[in-house]
């Protein structure tokens, strides 16, 4: 049976974070059918390289594969994982890191409904109580971190992620948006798009998701759909843009560098609103 | 980081900034205010970043992003950024 939503879960170096966001992602947790949504995990040449037998209690539809050529940017495991996806609609979770709020995915699919050539943005959060670049400059790091998560008693709640995270998009639901960790598109805009490029090829990919979703905004025709109430969680992991100020300064002005290097302009954040669809009422802010 | 010595002239720099954030936020550059702090227009710290660089590149200069924080607006920046070339 062909799933309805398949997606790309990209690993590197994430063992305590890769169980809790594939929990995250599991039927259970997301309410709905195990044959309605494939995981697609894409291991980068982690040294511990994930099992997907120890996920077997999740009763999900998931896979671990192993990326054949990997290398510093996750843009290469992604578009592996495009290619084995089986799904009309593909989410890109370009950072395993993640957890997901509990009705991402069935929202993303309604999302995906209301235009013929949507590009679906969910909105990026940071456990803890300031951007992670901020907080782990104040002692903030992976035990504080359980400890939140332990305060509310996740995953009994997912939505109470909302209570212990901090949004990334200063400017709100509608304001400008450098990336979206989980972004989901029919397969032939994936295709029209050729999926993320590979000639960013830096560590973590700089600015490769930055530069997918400003793609993909700008194919023809195409309809952005931001979704509010849900959104995914980032954990600390030492990630280059999440450890320090200076290190998340260096990401965007290296990142910047390669942008004009590639694209011949500078980088800029997508700042159409777009459509809101929130899942928390249904409505649709067109 | 310190600062660079280069002979950008004030006018030059502020004449580049308002057109680069004008062009970036869709403003009408007739109705942008010099004076007026960067958030005033939504100018946030990912692009106060991304200007950076972008300056770098345009006038060959280092500049760190932190100074767009320190003078939040287009003329405390040129102040601090053109009185600074002298130093040194």
């Amino acid at each position: 049976m062909t799933p309805q939503v398949s997606l790309i879960v990209i690993s590197y170096e994430m063992k305590r974070e890769l169980p809790r966001t594939l929990l995250s992602l599991s039927p259970r947790y997301q309410n709905c059918a195990a044959e309605d949504c494939e995981i697609i995990v894409v291991d980068n040449n982690s040294r511990e390289r994930p099992d997907a037998a120890s996920f077997a209690g999740l009763n999900a539809n998931l896979q671990v594969l192993s990326c054949s050529q990997p290398s510093q940017s996750p843009a290469r495991a992604i578009n592996e994982g495009l290619v084995r996806a089986r799904a009309s609609l593909i989410g890109v979770w370009i950072d395993g890191a993640r957890m997901a709020s509990p009705g991402l995915i069935k929202t993303c699919l309604a999302a995906s409904r209301l235009h013929e050539r949507p590009v679906v943005a969910t909105l990026n959060y940071q456990l803890g109580p300031n951007l992670q670049r901020i907080s782990c400059e104040q002692g903030y790091n992976q035990a504080t971190e359980d400890g939140l998560l332990d305060s509310i008693d996740w995953p009994k709640d997912g939505y109470r992620l909302f209570e212990i995270s901090t949004p990334e998009m200063k400017g709100g639901p509608t304001g400008a948006m450098l990336e979206s960790n989980a972004l989901f598109l029919p397969r032939p805009l994936w295709e029209e798009l050729g999926g993320y490029d590979e000639q960013f090829s830096e560590p973590g990919g700089s600015v490769v998701n930055p530069d997918t979703l400003i793609r993909a905004v700008a194919l023809p025709g195409v309809q952005l759909i931001r979704v509010v109430g849900e959104g995914t969680f980032h954990q600390v992991h030492g990630g280059m843009s999440t450890s320090s100020q200076k290190s998340a300064i260096n990401v965007v002005m290296e990142g910047n560098r390669t942008y004009m290097r590639l694209r011949g302009k500078p980088l800029t954040q997508v700042r159409q609103h777009g459509w809101i669809f929130d899942s928390r009422t249904g409505e649709v802010i067109r | 980081m310190q600062p660079t010595q280069h002979n950008i002239a004030p006018e030059v720099l502020r004449a580049w900034m308002v057109k680069y954030i004008c062009g970036v936020l869709g403003l009408d550059a007739a109705t942008f205010s010099t004076s007026d702090r960067f958030d005033v227009y939504g100018l946030d710290s990912v692009e106060a970043v991304i200007m950076a660089g972008v300056m770098e590149e345009e006038f060959q200069v280092l500049v760190d992003p932190n100074q767009f924080f320190e003078y939040p607006s287009v003329d405390e920046f040129v102040n601090a950024f053109t009185s600074q070339a002298s130093v040194g």
